[in-house]
């Protein structure tokens, strides 16, 4: 194929997933549901229980879609991680999110541990010890006003109306929850939750705890790979899911 | 744009190398974890690698009104930091020269006074470095986070901590690698030109401590103070790579006067001991006027006239060099 073919077909593929990703106010199409299973199982055994918890519970593949690139200067991004399983299971006033993708790249460290002791206090200090990784990481996405009616927040973090919660994993910082109002206002609240994660033979296996949801909650998934210098908006991102 | 603007001007005549700028800063605010290598100033023998090496090849800042992220520099390129077996020298007795491990490879002034040759004669200059607190920042621009802003009341460009993910889109953009990433925190952190001291009344730190006196700190705007008159009365301080198009506001006075041997009292133009290629790469083409100016001026001087540019480099004293107004630039609570 010549090359400007290819940068045809590449720049619609472009659009379209910008077109994926400006859309906003939307309901979920038909099939974009995800089932959830009622599990006897407690919160904590499906989240610390290994894979034998989740045997039972069905998982659907989500296909991921990539953001497009922020600056036309950015190493291009190819789609390396195409879809994330996701299983779902109520109980005990929780609604537990297994997340599994391939990334054949583990993108962790384990950080040093910082003394307790003030730095000035001390001859030696924490080094940064390189300032050019990025990690992996996942997030489930929902609105923060559950009771707002069908209609689904703009994926880029909601808007002023539509405020978004965001529970991110890190595979070096771990769980952090976070909360947004549309793109580039996504803060920290300080606040973390339950999470569990895995690597294991090229596969990232997470699982988020999560309060329960009502039926007919809209929930996204995003994927961060650290090795294609992923993080921010640069990342994986599916369509929103109603809830069952 | 900001109600007013802090300057600084550094005359590159002057600067001796002593690092004493790089210490003060050091110990003030970056003596804590994830900053090591963290140098908000560091002075650079150039010609040279510079630090973090070759940041000055590798991209950054504006062309035609578009970002122009690099690379983000690896710590190869800034140095791993090392630490010295003294225990085992000092405290065990072991009989083994105290060695650095991890072995350095690179690091901060890594090429101290190798420079340049021009022809059979060797040349250097030290070039100290600190964020230029821009008219025009690409890394506010490139922060997707808003996490980066210009204080409107002194045009000092700063990184709201809470705000900021670590991102290091700012750290691509910048063109001069001013902005470095701490890892502990997992923020980007930079120079703040010292605010908390100049709402005190107090200079920056690093100019304050300057035994070659080359620092000059005051608002742009403000008629009085000497930045205003080296850069737009005198006309002879320059911007760092003005082509990057950030429209940086610490200035330099460029080396004008080194003579080549035996060449001594003659013009830079004529026969320069620092090629006046290089300057023009630092400094741009306005380097050319700059030094004739510079040199019109000791000309005068040495003709037994009176040069007021010349009396304000010499720097005396403190109320020569540094205009700060902390009741100018108070906001309004
Ligand atoms: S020197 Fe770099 S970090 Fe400082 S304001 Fe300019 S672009 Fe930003
Ligand atoms: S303290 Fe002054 S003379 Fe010493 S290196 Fe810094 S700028 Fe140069």
């Amino acid at each position: 194929m010549r090359i400007r073919q290819l940068l045809i077909i590449a720049s619609s593929v472009l659009l379209l997933s910008s077109m994926i990703w400006a859309q906003a106010g939307a309901k979920p199409a038909a099939g974009q549901s995800l089932s959830v299973a009622v599990s006897s199982a407690s919160p904590d055994s499906l989240l610390n229980g290994g894979p034998a918890a989740w045997n039972q519970i069905a998982v659907k593949r989500v296909a991921l879609n990539r953001t497009p690139p922020l600056y036309d200067t950015d190493e291009p991004a190819t789609l390396e991680i195409q879809s994330v399983d996701v299983r779902t299971a109520r109980t005990g006033g929780k609604l537990l999110v297994e997340l599994s993708w391939r990334d054949p790249t583990r993108d962790a460290i384990a950080l040093a541990d910082v003394p307790d002791t003030p730095p000035e206090t001390r001859f030696r200090k924490v080094q940064t010890e390189a300032d050019d990784r990025f990690f992996d990481a996942a997030a489930v996405m929902f609105p923060a006003k559950t009771d707002s009616g069908a209609i689904a927040p703009s994926l880029q973090m909601g808007d002023a109306e539509h405020p978004v919660e965001i529970y991110y994993w890190n595979a070096t910082r771990g769980a952090m929850l976070m909360q947004a109002q549309g793109r580039g206002t996504t803060r920290r609240t300080g606040q973390n939750f339950p999470v569990n994660s895995t690597y294991q033979n090229g596969q990232w296996n997470v699982i988020f705890e999560l309060p329960d949801l009502p039926a007919g909650t809209t929930v996204a998934f995003a994927v961060w790979n650290g090795s294609q210098k992923d993080r921010d908006g640069r990342k994986y991102f599916s369509v929103w899911q109603a809830l069952e | 744009m900001s109600k007013h603007q802090y300057a600084m001007v550094m005359d590159l005549n002057k600067c001796l190398g002593c690092q004493t700028c790089t210490i003060a800063c050091k110990k003030l605010w970056t003596d804590r974890d994830g900053t090591g290598y963290m140098y908000w100033n560091n002075v650079e023998t150039r010609p040279g690698l510079g630090y973090p090496r070759q940041w000055d090849r590798i991209g950054g800042g504006w062309k035609d009104g578009s970002l122009q992220p690099s690379p983000l520099p690896t710590m190869d390129d800034y140095g791993h930091a090392w630490e010295y077996n003294y225990e085992r020298r000092l405290y065990e007795g072991k009989k083994q020269p105290v060695m650095p491990s991890p072995e350095p490879k690179s690091g901060v002034n890594w090429d101290e006074d190798v420079g340049g040759m021009n022809e059979d004669e060797n040349y250097f200059f030290y070039l100290p470095r600190i964020c230029n607190h821009c008219t025009h920042p690409a890394c506010l621009e490139a922060c997707p986070r808003k996490a980066i802003y210009k204080r409107e009341e002194d045009g000092i460009v700063v990184i709201d901590q809470d705000r900021c993910q670590g991102y290091r889109y700012c750290i691509k953009a910048c063109p001069y690698k001013k902005i470095y990433f701490n890892e502990v925190t997992g923020k980007s952190e930079k120079c703040i030109f010292c605010y908390p001291r100049l709402e005190k009344g107090q200079v920056n730190a690093c100019a304050a401590q300057c035994p070659g006196r080359l620092r000059f700190v005051g608002l742009l705007d403000d008629p009085e103070s000497p930045v205003h008159k080296l850069v737009l009365v005198h006309k002879i301080a320059l911007p760092l790579f003005p082509e990057k198009g950030t429209q940086p506001n610490v200035f330099y006075v460029p080396p004008f006067n080194p003579p080549k041997r035996g060449n001594y009292g003659s013009s830079i133009q004529d026969g320069p001991r620092v090629p006046l290629d290089y300057l023009i790469y630092l400094f741009g083409p306005d380097v050319k006027d700059v030094i004739t100016r510079l040199e019109a001026e000791l000309k005068k001087t040495q003709e037994g006239g009176r040069s007021e540019a010349l009396q304000l480099l010499i720097g005396r004293d403190a109320e020569t060099r540094f205009h700060v107004r902390p009741q100018l630039v108070q906001i309004q609570l």
